[in-house]
């Protein structure tokens, strides 16, 4: 399956987070791989130690996602959601293991660049073993009519003395309607870093997140942080709870939001909660604008204000 | 001129009161000019009146840009027409890099990263240490500053307005920035120098001093310091610095002494 057709579309969406599309693709980089085109499994490429099992269904596939046993990873595993289709739905229920002692890292990319009526749905499960380390990263790409219907849930589970980084970012193109719910579950001594970044930028984008980590083992740590922005009329929601349930845990919730324009809604918010008398958990939040020192500032350089905002919304975002 | 101030007043905010009254006097194109004059005298307001601060708007008077009046105008069109200002405590932005913010006033786009490259290098950094760092709080208070000096110097302006370049800084440092002013003038920009140090204000062909809000003397730098001394009631200092210094041999005691009677009969 090395020379497949891909749709260029999706490939140039992904360009465009800085994704080499030259490894993306079955039979050119070193990674495991699975790509859908919309229902269809379009590639599929295993390596060493890593177990792919795809199948299709009605409106989409079942796949599970296998790291052995103490498998090291240097490439990480791509996995791409494509629809180049205006309308339909994918719905997509992945399992993925990382056994005991492995380390990986996942880039998934669901990009919709014709979305006009296009409903992505995901129900996903993470098992990750004792010791180890796994980073995901997932990247939005919606396209620029705010056609997208975006749902994915998540519950994943953290073994012991294992670390979990978890990037999400929409901040290009338009959203859509998005709505996530992630439920992370950290057992004893293990490390969780999560961060969320979203940008509503017209009236019809709505995006609504509520991240949840539960510290269930003691010594288990976490900070969660959640960036968003929103102007002309977007909306964007954002919930980051902790929940502190084991001796000596930590957790830290960490919030900005910037709100521009008028009618535009933007929240990131911080719930904690400890029901352990030796758990420790903190937030810290900011709202509102921009500090008027900031935008003098770049003002100074020669920028208007709008441009001055764009560059600090870019920062604030930024990967 | 390059600079031209006219009878600038410049109420607070509110209005009640002035924190700056009647100040005219004009800066030469090429020219190192420093403004000098203890805390609180009025040297920041006037900066950021002339940068066009909306919070700092003149109430009465005119500022002249090379003969063109800019007293309504905004900061970006201030900016745009080549004039800038290096903050006292400029900002720390996460996630803005050392490299975007130095190319932000960089109007040719084609050899951006060649001008930024130049410009650490005339503040005396690594390029290659910084143009992928943060100007966030990882960032020292020395480092922060030459990273204003470079975002301004890569902007290529034609006046540079540099509130307390030095502050917080140490002395082998300070030495260095001195160099740096001098190289900047050697790109034909011109300084407009804020500073209440006279080991900085050295540098400046030309000086004003402010007191209070009000313009005493406008003159070169060491004449400016004696009366400054003379304000201050700092004689001994007085003849200790500006009186010794090679660049101000032509300036004796007696003549100290009167400036010093003059302004006790005040
Ligand atoms: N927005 C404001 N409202 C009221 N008073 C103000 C305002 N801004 C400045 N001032 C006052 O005006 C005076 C001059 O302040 P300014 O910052 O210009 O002094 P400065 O000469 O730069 O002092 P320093 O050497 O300490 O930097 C001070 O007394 C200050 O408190
Ligand atoms: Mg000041």
């Amino acid at each position: 399956m090395s020379n497949i057709e891909y749709p260029k579309e999706i490939l140039k969406s992904l360009e465009e987070y800085n994704i080499n599309i030259k490894d993306f693709l079955p039979g050119h980089g070193k990674g495991a791989k699975l790509l859908l085109d919309f229902n269809k499994i379009k590639g599929m490429e295993e390596i060493e130690g890593v177990i792919l099992k795809g199948k299709e269904i009605q409106n989409g596939i079942i796949a599970d996602i296998i790291i052995k046993e103490g498998v090291k990873l240097e490439d990480p595993v791509h996995l791409c959601f494509g629809v180049n289709k205006e309308t339909g739905v994918q719905e997509i229920f992945p399992r993925i293991i990382a056994e005991d002692n492995s380390e990986v890292t996942i880039q998934a990319h669901c990009s919709f660049p014709n979305a006009t009526g296009l409903i992505h749905k995901m129900y996903s499960h993470f098992y990750i073993g004792k010791n180890c380390k796994f980073n995901y990263t997932e990247t939005h790409y919606h396209g620029e009519k705010s056609g997208a219907i975006v749902a994915p849930v998540a519950q994943i589970y953290i073994g012991e003395n294992s670390i979990f980084e978890n990037n999400f970012t929409l901040t290009r193109g338009t959203v859509g309607k998005v709505k996530i719910l992630l439920d992370i579950y950290a057992m004893k001594d293990s490390t969780i870093r999560s961060t969320v970044k979203a940008f509503g930028r017209t009236k019809n984008d709505s995006v609504r997140i509520r991240d949840s980590i539960f510290l269930e083992g003691e010594n288990a740590r976490s900070v969660l942080k959640m960036k968003a922005a929103a102007q002309n009329g977007g909306e964007v929601l954002m919930y980051g709870v902790t929940e502190g349930n084991a001796p000596k845990c930590n957790g830290h919730v960490e919030c900005n939001e910037i709100v521009l324009g008028r009618g535009s809604i933007c929240r990131a918010r911080p719930f904690i909660r400890a029901t352990d008398p030796e758990a420790s958990v903190s937030h810290e939040a900011s709202l509102g604008r921009f500090p008027q020192k900031w935008l003098d500032e770049l003002k100074a350089k020669g920028l208007t204000e709008e441009e001055a905002i764009q560059i600090l919304i870019e920062a604030m975002l930024g990967e | 001129m390059l600079l031209e101030l006219k009878g600038v007043t410049i109420p607070t905010f509110d209005q009640k009161c002035n924190i700056v009254n009647n100040i005219s006097f004009s800066v030469k194109e090429k020219s190192i000019h420093s403004i000098i004059g203890p805390n609180g005298s009025g040297k920041s307001t006037l900066a950021y009146s002339i940068m066009g601060l909306p919070t700092y708007k003149i109430s009465k008077g005119q500022i002249l840009f090379d003969g063109q009046d800019i007293t309504n105008m905004n900061i970006t069109e201030r900016a745009k027409l080549g004039i800038t200002l290096a903050w006292q405590e400029p900002a720390r932005i996460d996630g803005l890099t050392v490299f975007k913010y130095v190319s932000l006033g960089i109007k040719d786009k084609s050899n951006q990263k060649e001008n930024v490259i130049k410009a650490l290098k005339t503040v005396n950094l690594e390029p290659e240490r910084y143009l992928n760092r943060y100007i966030d709080e990882t960032l020292s208070g020395g480092e922060r500053k030459r990273i204003e000096l470079a975002a301004t110097i890569a902007m290529k302006p034609r006046l540079i307005i540099l509130d307390e370049p030095t502050a917080g800084l140490d002395l082998i440092v300070i030495e260095d920035f001195l160099n740096i002013f001098n190289r900047i003038k050697e790109l034909n920009m011109t300084i407009l120098l804020i500073t209440h140090r006279e080991d900085i204000g050295m540098v400046s062909d030309y000086a004003t001093l402010l007191w209070r809000g009000d313009e005493i003397i406008t003159s070169t730098f060491p004449e400016v310091m004696i009366r400054y001394c003379a304000k201050a009631g700092l004689k001994e200092y007085c003849k200790r610095t500006v009186f010794q210094g090679e660049k101000t041999g032509c300036f004796d005691s007696d003549y100290i002494d009167r400036i010093f009677r003059e302004e006790e009969s005040k």
